[in-house]
């Protein structure tokens, strides 16, 4: 299922496909390691719209919901574990 | 006897890898810090004496990348393709891999002259991770030392294997496999590249990839190349050398293998696509080594990063703990410190009283004496007594920085930063403000991008520091009484703070014209920061403040100290600064100022907490309490008056120690009199403002 990074909630996993912009925004997040395929974990999200971190590659990225809305994931389905849906 | 021989090793890597814990470590107190020209980047160089060399160790800048995106990249890529080091130490994290094999992978398309010192292979260890060093050598083809840099294991090793590198002509580096789709390209790029100037500098391989990605250093440098070429070779026949347009038009038109780039970029592969596969072959073919010397075993119970993080970036106790740490570094740096402070002042006027009684008798004029007492020693002394607190905000800073927590305070901080358009990064230097400007723009170094560095130290000077505030809150007490006063101080506060956020978005908006800033910034892992560590650095910084207080302070203490002293034997209100205010009373009078005040403003310049005094020998008081000097003030000036005042003293000219920081730091004359200007126009405007908006209101 493709999401938007900023829509991640804590604990979800995912993997990069796509990078929109370009430029040095775009070159430095892949220097981060962001690339097409690399595995993300949205670690916490700061409180009141602040940033977010994310686990990539075993080390800590923060990185602001903006610049994560530019980066498209691939995540598995969810199991939907509740019942109630 | 045999010659020492000379060369030149340097030290490469990611930030926060242990770099500076590896070069103080190896070179002790050796080092010399400076910027690199023409840059706003901190250059140290040491000397190691082997045996029978004398290696001059350079710690290039920590960098995650080498293209051309931000200072640091550059200078670490310039230095290593123009100095040609004899060997590159790189300093490889071993807890983070991936990420750190990125940039030793573009180092060696530049020279196969590379080191490893895997470094911190106890935490990576403590997180499950096993790693054969010897694969690692083996797949790389470079040597890979192991080190623990905070214990100091393994850097004498790490240095042997530099210097047999050194002495050794290396083989071939390894290259990275690349797409056949992609590889194809880069060969066409280097068949047009080989037969031009370029190639004679540069490895080929590198300058194709360059030259796809449309690097814009590398256009740059082919253009002073074309130019120095051009008039190397000039026959008298050909070439004004005067005629800069034409070189410029035929160097951009003539930049080798455009013809090729506007193909490729016909069929899709633009200078994006460009930079995207290669850093993804890059990535791929770390993680296809990896997977052969590296094995994970996952961990049942969470690192110690993770659960400090999970305290220090809650959303209930993140803030709580950041406004503590952020009052411990202000109780004890700023406001703590005091005594020491009042101490050196007191040495400086005991010593000018020793000094005096010497020169009476060498029959020194009087003048002289004057001179050394008031001017020299009383003005460098002012400055002098901010050196405790100045080494002691360092020390916390290092501590800070080395520990981690100060990206934890950026990631915090950052959407209240987010707000006037500014980085995660600058939250620590204004904050830092409120206790004295100078070490704010000093913290300004941890931001990346130069334009975030520039607004961030312009706006430094608006915050009020602690010797201001206590000026203010004299004067406050004096005229507003009871809880007004706290009325009084808080809309001063507020007036600054809008004022900063005004500013923020209208320095960027308008003059330095330049994007929002981005913030991708690494958390690094917590470590407990090591003596050396915390204690060289600082005493380097507090080092440059008081070099710089012996030259420019000193100076500008002479200056103000004749301004007020000549011509001789007149009242203040008839010297030169006198005359001064009375001239400039005119520019005060929109804002209810008279001579006095005008007086007060200038002598601020020197030091903002003389303002009392001053204001006190104008007024006629003798006693040096400040309270007893607000008090005469009120007598002769109204609430409205004072208040006016009170947001002029606040906005307008930092002292003397902060301009010549922010020259300093910025390494520009003209950006340094911009703030100058922009505070003198700002803090006029606001004062105005308030002023007439209050007699509108009637208020006395």
């Amino acid at each position: 299922m493709e999401r938007m990074l900023h829509h991640l909630l804590p604990g979800e996993k995912a993997r990069v496909l796509h990078i929109a912009g370009g430029g040095a925004l775009r070159m430095r997040m892949m220097d981060m390691g962001i690339v097409p395929g690399t595995e993300l974990e949205v670690v916490r999200r700061a409180p009141l719209g602040g940033p977010m971190q994310l686990r990539v590659k075993g080390y800590y990225l923060a990185m602001r919901r903006g610049e994560c809305a530019k980066i498209t994931v691939d995540q598995p389905e969810p199991k939907q574990p509740l019942a109630g849906r | 006897m045999q010659l020492m021989k000379d060369l030149k090793i340097a030290l490469v890597g990611n930030p926060n890898v242990g770099k500076s814990t590896v070069f103080n470590a190896l070179t002790g107190s050796n080092q010399q810090v400076g910027n690199w020209a023409g840059k706003t980047v901190e250059r140290k160089v040491g000397t190691v004496k082997r045996s029978d060399v004398n290696i001059e160790l350079i710690d290039l800048p920590g960098t995650y990348s080498l293209t051309a995106y931000s200072q640091e990249e550059i200078i670490t890529r310039e230095y290593i393709l123009r100095e040609n080091p004899a060997a590159i130490m790189a300093l490889v994290d071993a807890s983070n891999l991936e990420r750190n094999l990125y940039l030793v992978l573009q180092i060696l398309e530049l020279t196969p002259k590379v080191v490893i010192g895997l470094n911190m292979l106890d935490l990576a260890r403590s997180s499950g991770r096993n790693i054969d060093a010897g694969k690692l050598a083996q797949w790389l083809k470079v040597p890979v030392v192991e080190i623990i840099a905070a214990k100091g294991d393994g850097l004498s090793d790490f240095l042997d294997a530099a210097l047999v590198m050194a002495g050794t002509s290396p083989q071939a580096a390894i290259s990275v496999n690349y797409p056949p789709a992609v590889e194809e390209k880069i060969v066409a790029m280097e068949d047009v590249l080989r037969p031009t100037v370029w190639a004679q500098r540069y490895p080929l391989r590198w300058l194709a990839l360059k030259r796809l990605e449309r690097d814009a250093e590398l256009g740059k440098e082919w253009n002073s190349i074309a130019n120095t070429n051009s008039v190397a070779d000039a026959t008298p026949a050909c070439c004004d050398v005067g005629d800069a347009v034409t070189y410029e038009l035929r160097s951009s038109t003539e930049l080798p293998g455009e013809d090729l780039l506007q193909t490729f970029a016909a069929s899709g592969w633009d200078h994006e696509q460009f930079e995207m596969a290669f850093a993804d072959a890059k990535y791929s073919f770390i993680s296809e080594i990896i997977a052969e010397f590296v094995t994970e075993t996952p961990l049942a119970k969470p690192s110690l990063t993770d659960t400090l993080d999970r305290l220090a970036l809650s959303p209930v106790w993140g803030y709580p703990i950041l406004i503590a740490v952020l009052a411990l570094v202000f109780w004890v740096s700023f406001i703590a410190s005091a005594p020491l402070g009042d101490l050196i002042s007191q040495g400086m006027t005991w010593l000018a009283n020793m000094l005096v009684p010497i020169l009476r008798l060498a029959h020194a004029p009087v003048l002289l004496q004057e001179l050394v007492k008031n001017g020299i020693f009383a003005g460098v002394g002012a400055v002098l007594s901010f050196v405790p607190q100045m080494a002691l905000f360092f020390v916390f800073f290092s501590l800070l920085q080395d520990s981690g927590y100060l990206a934890r305070a950026a990631f915090l901080g950052d959407r209240f930063m987010q707000l006037m358009g500014l980085h995660g990064k600058s939250f620590f230097s204004l904050a830092t403000s409120y206790g004295c400007n100078v070490p704010g723009i000093m913290a300004t170094r941890t931001l990346e991008d130069p334009k975030d560095r520039l607004i961030t130290m312009l706006l430094n000077p608006l915050i009020p520091c602690v010797p201001r505030l206590g000026v203010m809150s004299a004067v406050v007490a004096a005229f507003f009484p009871g809880s007004r006063g706290a009325v009084a101080m808080l809309s001063l506060l507020g007036i600054s703070g809008i004022t900063l956020v005004l500013s923020a978005l209208f320095l960027r908006k308008s003059v330095i014209k330049t994007e929002k800033s981005s913030f991708v910034m690494e958390l690094p892992l917590y470590h407990i920061p090591t003596l050396r560590n915390t204690l060289l650095p600082a005493w380097q910084k507090t080092y440059a403040f008081l070099r710089r207080a012996w030259t420019y302070i000193f100076a500008a203490s002479v200056i103000i100290w004749s301004l007020s002293t000549f011509p001789l034997g007149v009242p203040l209100n008839q010297s030169f600064a006198g005359k001064l205010g009375g001239l400039l009373a005119f520019i005060g009078h929109p804002l209810g100022f008279d001579w006095r005040i005008m007086v007060a403003i200038i002598f601020g310049f020197a030091a903002k907490e003389t303002t009392l005094s001053t204001l006190g020998i104008l007024y006629g008081v003798t006693a040096n309490a400040s309270h007893t000097i607000a008090q005469v003030m009120t007598a002769s000036m109204s609430s409205l008056n004072a208040f006016t005042f009170l947001v002029f003293y606040m906005l307008y000219i930092p002292c003397i120690a902060t301009v010549v920081t922010t020259y300093k730091e910025s390494g520009s004359l003209g950006w340094t009199l911009f703030g100058v200007g922009y505070n003198l126009i700002v803090s006029f405007i606001i004062a105005w403002l308030i002023f007439h908006g209050g007699l509108m209101l009637g208020w006395h």
